[in-house]
């Protein structure tokens, strides 16, 4: 249901450690803001596309992944179009993509373990100022992905009981028994948790 | 955060995910399809409250962030949070805050059903509406380029379908509240 985004594989990309990954990706993102020539652009965009297809996440599934994005900047570049020049509209369009490849291609080849240990150690410094504590995130993290399959097929019962009943499956009628009846249960497994010492406490 | 906090968040967050699952429901005259995760922000702030309403969102864009699709249409990635509607997604965790925020201030129990209705309504309009129109549109219109106010324009598009998910948020609010009360008071 929920399958990581990450693809195997030992490319240059696969290699490079999570954290200068994430740098280099923030620094071109800022750095690519600079650059105003279509044809330096459409030169970044061809690097980050193919650094993308090199972590092999093939033609048609690193396109799919990307659809709902491409979609909304091909509607940017419409609506820039209309306002802007086109040329103007060309390098911001230009830019979005190239950035929206290398986070993709980052994306693509960390694995979540990885980024897992980056957004701990990020968390440090708010464990420091007594924010949170950076073990209660890994936790949380695995407790969501734990519940999520569960709801949805909560959500599944809850449909068919309505449709047993032949009330229609509206979401403003589903809301209120898949809260009360997720949300329930909290206590029972805050219990367990501390039973088990998890916390340390 | 109790460890009932921190489960409540992540009870939360995964519902939020959950509710991406589900397809988008056209609306009759509405031009943008409602989808069920966008309402999560006013749900989670008037049920658990400001404080674990905003701790599932940062949960949630955490997922996003290390490279699960948890967000609707399978979206996720850091690809997601650095697009030109990023803005709108690190919102939602300010935007929770906020609607948990007020509703904790406007709503109590033994109140009128009407009184606690509008509560969370006004919560949910400042709070998922407002607040989160407020983050995303600058990041808009400076990672696209399109001036200010034509964005400010374009989203007027959205407000109608946004004041329905208010309506239907409000109504699960309150259900919640009457079945299994979670917000805390705020004197």
């Amino acid at each position: 249901m929920l399958t990581s985004l990450h693809v195997e594989g030992r490319s240059l990309l696969h290699r490079i450690p999570v954290k200068p990954k994430l740098v280099g990706l923030m620094a071109f993102g800022l750095a690519l803001y600079l650059v105003h020539q279509p044809l330096a652009l459409t030169l970044a965009l061809i690097a980050t596309g193919s650094l993308y297809l090199s972590t092999g996440v093939g033609l048609s599934e690193g396109f799919r992944r990307l659809k709902p994005v491409l979609f909304t900047i091909a509607f940017l570049a419409v609506v820039n179009l209309l306002l802007l020049s086109p040329q103007e509209a060309l390098v911001i369009t230009l830019r979005l993509v190239a950035i929206l490849l290398l986070a993709a291609a980052v994306t693509a080849s960390t694995s979540i373990a990885d980024f897992m240990a980056a957004v701990t150690d990020l968390a440090r410094p708010l464990e420091r100022l007594g924010l949170l504590k950076a073990a209660d995130l890994g936790l949380a993290l695995g407790l969501v992905l734990r519940f999520v399959p569960e709801i949805a097929g909560r959500y599944e019962a809850l449909k068919e009981a309505h449709a047993a009943r032949g009330i229609p499956v509206k979401l403003s009628r589903m809301l209120g028994p898949l809260i009360i009846s997720t949300l329930k249960d909290a206590d029972r497994i805050a219990e367990a948790i501390d039973a088990r010492g998890i916390r340390g406490q | 955060m109790t460890t009932r906090d921190i489960v409540l968040a992540a009870l939360f967050t995964a519902i939020i995910i959950v509710l991406g699952f589900i397809p988008p429901v056209p609306i009759p005259l509405l031009p943008v399809p409602i989808t069920a995760q966008s309402m999560g922000v006013m749900l989670a702030g008037c049920i658990i409250g400001a404080k674990r309403g905003a701790a599932a969102y940062a949960l949630l864009v955490v997922l996003v962030a290390v490279g699960l699709p948890v967000l609707s249409g399978g979206r996720g990635g850091i690809n997601v949070l650095m697009g030109p509607t990023g803005g709108y997604i690190f919102g939602w965790i300010i935007g929770a805050f906020v609607t948990g925020f007020l509703a904790e201030k406007l709503v109590r129990e033994g109140q009128s059903a009407a009184k606690q209705m509008a509560g969370f309504f006004i919560a949910s309009i400042v709070g998922g509406i407002g607040v989160v129109y407020l983050c995303g549109m600058p990041w808009l219109s400076v990672a696209a380029g399109t001036p200010f106010d034509k964005v400010v324009l374009g989203s007027l598009a959205f407000i109608p379908g946004d004041l329905v998910k208010a309506a239907i948020a409000t109504l699960a609010a309150r259900a919640v509240l009457v079945g299994y009360p979670l917000l805390p008071a705020r004197a």
